[in-house]
């Protein structure tokens, strides 16, 4: 069944908890609403199962008004799995899943043996058939959710709602859970609006998703569409990395702790990284945090360097994926090292694509800039050239200063520029690393 | 519970109470033995197995005084029982009993007026005090029940401290009024100790009533109750009409009270103890417990009168006192058995 929302509102008190939320769910649909804590995601589902009523607004499902549904045909529509599962009460597993026929039942019927074969099928589904005879009281956390589950399965709903449902699961049920839930979507055509908390569950599950912020909606549609870096920082307030799924392609959302804030304080000090493959990732993280301006070149876009630099918001320039690097880059990555400070070449797998990268280390070396060239183990290995590479990192080497590692860098680092930035940290900090 | 396991339980609950009746009328302190009053029993109900042998101040005293206090026995113990489950499980807490919600109070107020009022100016009217009190019972859960209501809803714990606090204020009344009454303080104190003595058919006519229908109105709601136990907003998504259901089971409950405490007077603990221990047995499965409990309070009560009436003989003791002396150590063993577990 079709859901439809529109210009949904609700208020508690003076505070507008939901403001002006539309969308739609088509039938055998799986929508996700995610957002922060506060964002009105658990009251749009109890406005959307009429727990709470709207301040202002609509919602229909298949064409009818929700106010219109009488509590029984709203039982038997639409059924409800909120996010405490908690029962106190000694009712066996079949005792509860049976209460999902009571919306069926008259007030002077009992079940029949029909309801009993619906209860049965919907344990089946649910995984839960060998719990029957259990007391809910028993079981776990997981078992609990999928009786629950089951109960509302029992209900032979057209749309399920469900708030949380893996909040207080480890990783293997919230698969499983989501799994069946996914299932029931797909397979039995149910109409599923689900809050979750988990964005990365959510993309991988989700057909669509719902961003709320505010009482409002953000972004709507599907899971790329929605989470994107911009539109999670924006109502997360915290700095994450979109990549692709490594094996199925749905978003994928990382954190990058310690990156909130903006640490560029002093301009004075700026050091170019040269980097690629993932070897200057770190580099340029502790350098920024150390308080040095930091830019990166030449680097292909997607790279994970790549990735790390504009995660840290540092100024990169950069080329196509899989391209050598051209004049106009290379030009830009001469300009870039011209007015740095410093520069650090990392250890870079050696290849005829980025040679043009060395090439530009050695023409600042020879303008008498400092070159740190790190190297902690030999270049053979990382030499994809057959042997130019090689030689041309030597020439490098030979004007620049040779580091044996990260420690080793930052100290150097350290003693050139004694007042850059939270230098002393790093001194005290790299002491002790030495020393042990 | 299983159908034959229910069916079993029911004819022993049943049996029990059958047996509990002929041995209580048989009780007594002219020893009348047990398969005689069987005999006067049934053949005044049904006008066979008539016996001459048997003297009419025999047949009298079963008939007139010992049969119709042992049936109200068995309906105030069915209904302060039935009072306790409904409470209970409507207000999900397991410290409800009929007596939680202040409709007692209430009674108690009605009742203490009715007995001021009839030693001061010796009305001729004698069904005064249960009327009075059942009168007092509605007041207050009509009271209550209002200072509740938050729009329209009546949220549990609102109405658990409306029902706390109604009560603590009526009993400082009952006291106050105590003070006034002078010598006519035993006959409240009495009244308030809870007792079936004196009590005929009449008052038996005045409960049943209530009894009967009030218990087919819950029975209807058994599943609606089991439901309200997944919490009311479960409950709602399950289809039950949760504002609706409470307010009729909370009328229903109440008025079932009122009807026995206003001929009983206030005896304790049975609405308390008898559903969580019955409860231990059945489960928390309402279509189960209500009928179950209903028979096991009547049975219990029977007992608790006959022990009142027989401990010290010639005088009698207010069966309040003797419920509350088996029910407040009954209740402590079941929570220290069972612990953490003293639940719904």
């Amino acid at each position: 069944m079709k859901i439809e929302i529109q210009n949904l509102s609700f208020q508690y008190g003076s505070h507008q908890v939901l403001d002006g939320v539309t969308f739609s769910v088509s039938p055998g649909k799986f929508v996700g609403i995610i957002g922060p804590n506060g964002s009105g995601k658990t009251t749009l589902l109890k406005v959307l199962s009429r727990i709470l009523q709207p301040t202002g607004g609509s919602v229909t499902i298949g064409g009818q008004p929700l106010a219109q549904f009488t509590q029984k045909e709203l039982a038997r529509t639409m059924a409800v799995v909120s996010q405490d599962t908690n029962i106190g009460y000694q009712f066996t597993v079949e005792d509860v899943v049976l209460m999902g026929r009571a919306p069926y039942l008259g007030r002077f019927q009992s079940e029949s043996l029909e309801d009993y074969e619906i209860v049965r099928q919907a344990l089946e589904v649910t995984g839960c058939s060998h719990l029957r005879e259990r007391s809910i009281t028993e079981l776990s956390g997981g078992e609990r959710q999928r009786v629950i589950i089951a109960r509302a399965l029992a209900q032979q709903p057209k749309v399920l709602l469900l708030d949380e449902p893996t909040s207080h699961l480890d990783i293997g049920y919230q698969q499983e859970i989501l799994d069946l839930v996914k299932r029931l979507s797909t397979v039995e055509g149910l109409t599923v609006v689900a809050v979750l908390h988990d964005l990365n569950l959510a993309a991988y599950f989700c057909h669509e998703l719902v961003l709320l912020h505010r009482g409002r909606i953000v972004a709507c549609g599907q899971p790329t569409e929605v989470l994107t870096a911009d539109n999670i920082e924006k109502v997360y307030a915290t700095r994450v990395l979109v990549t692709p799924h490594p094996v199925f392609g749905t978003p994928q959302i990382s954190l990058l702790p310690g990156t909130q804030t903006d640490n560029n304080n002093s301009e004075t000090y700026r050091i170019h990284v040269i980097a690629g493959g993932g070897s200057g990732g770190e580099i340029m993280r502790d350098l920024r945090d150390a308080g040095f301006m930091v830019t990166a070149g030449v680097l292909s876009v997607g790279d994970s360097d790549w990735e790390a630099a504009r995660a840290l918001n540092i100024p990169v320039v950069s080329e196509a994926p899989f391209s050598p690097v051209s004049a106009e880059r290379h030009q830009e990555n001469l300009a870039l090292l011209a007015t740095a400070q410093a520069v650090v070449l990392a250890e870079i797998p050696l290849g005829h694509g980025n040679l043009l990268n060395l090439e530009a280390a050695l023409q600042a070396a020879a303008d008498g800039k400092p070159v740190y060239v790190i190297e902690e183990k030999p270049a053979q290995k990382r030499d994809f050239t057959g042997g130019p590479g090689q030689l041309l990192l030597t020439k490098v080497k030979q004007q620049g200063q040779l580091i044996r590692d990260k420690t080793a860098l930052y100290r150097a680092l350290a003693e050139r520029f004694p007042s850059g930035g939270k230098f002393d940290d790093f001194t005290d900090l790299t002491r002790a690393a030495v020393d042990q | 519970m299983k159908r034959n396991q229910k069916f079993l339980l029911y004819t022993i609950l049943l049996a029990v109470l059958v047996v509990s009746v002929i041995m209580a009328t048989a009780i007594g302190a002219v020893a009348i033995p047990p398969q005689e009053t069987f005999q006067i029993i049934i053949s005044r109900l049904t006008g066979l197995w008539q016996n001459s042998e048997i003297p009419s101040t025999t047949k009298a005293i079963i008939w007139n005084l010992r049969l119709p206090r042992v049936l109200l026995g068995v309906l105030v113990g069915a209904s302060l029982a039935l009072a306790g489950v409904s409470f209970q499980g409507l207000l999900r807490n397991p410290l409800a009993d009929p007596f939680t919600i202040g409709v007692s109070s209430g009674a108690a107020v009605g009742a203490t007026i009715a007995i001021l009022v009839q030693q001061t100016y010796h009305t001729g009217f004698t069904q005064m005090i249960p009327f009075s009190a059942f009168a007092g019972a509605l007041i207050a859960m009509f009271f209550i029940y209002n200072l509740a209501r938050i729009g329209g809803q009546v949220p549990v714990v609102t109405l658990l401290l409306a029902g706390v606090v109604v009560s603590s204020f009526l009993s400082a009344v009952i006291s106050l009024l105590m003070v006034f009454a002078g010598e006519d303080m035993q006959g409240i104190f009495f009244w308030l100790s809870g007792g079936l003595l004196m009590r005929s058919w009449s008052e038996i006519l005045f409960v049943l009533p209530y009894l009967l229908i009030g218990s087919v109105i819950l029975f209807t709601y058994a599943r609606d109750l089991n439901v309200l136990l997944m919490g009311e907003e479960a409950a709602l998504t399950l289809g039950v009409n949760v504002e609706r259901t409470k307010k009729v089971l909370l009328v229903t409950a109440s008025m079932i009270t009122a009807a026995a405490v206003s001929v009983s007077g206030m005896i304790g603990f049975v609405g308390l103890i008898i559903p969580h221990a019955v409860r231990m047995i059945t489960g928390p499965d309402h279509r189960v417990l209500l009928p179950a409990s209903a028979l096991v309070g009547a049975s219990f009560l029977v007992w608790a009168d006959v022990v009142a009436r027989t401990v010290m003989i010639p005088k009698e003791i207010p069966v309040g006192i003797i419920t509350a002396f088996v029910g407040a150590p009954f209740f402590i063993y079941l929570l220290r058995k069972k612990k953490s577990e003293i639940r719904l």
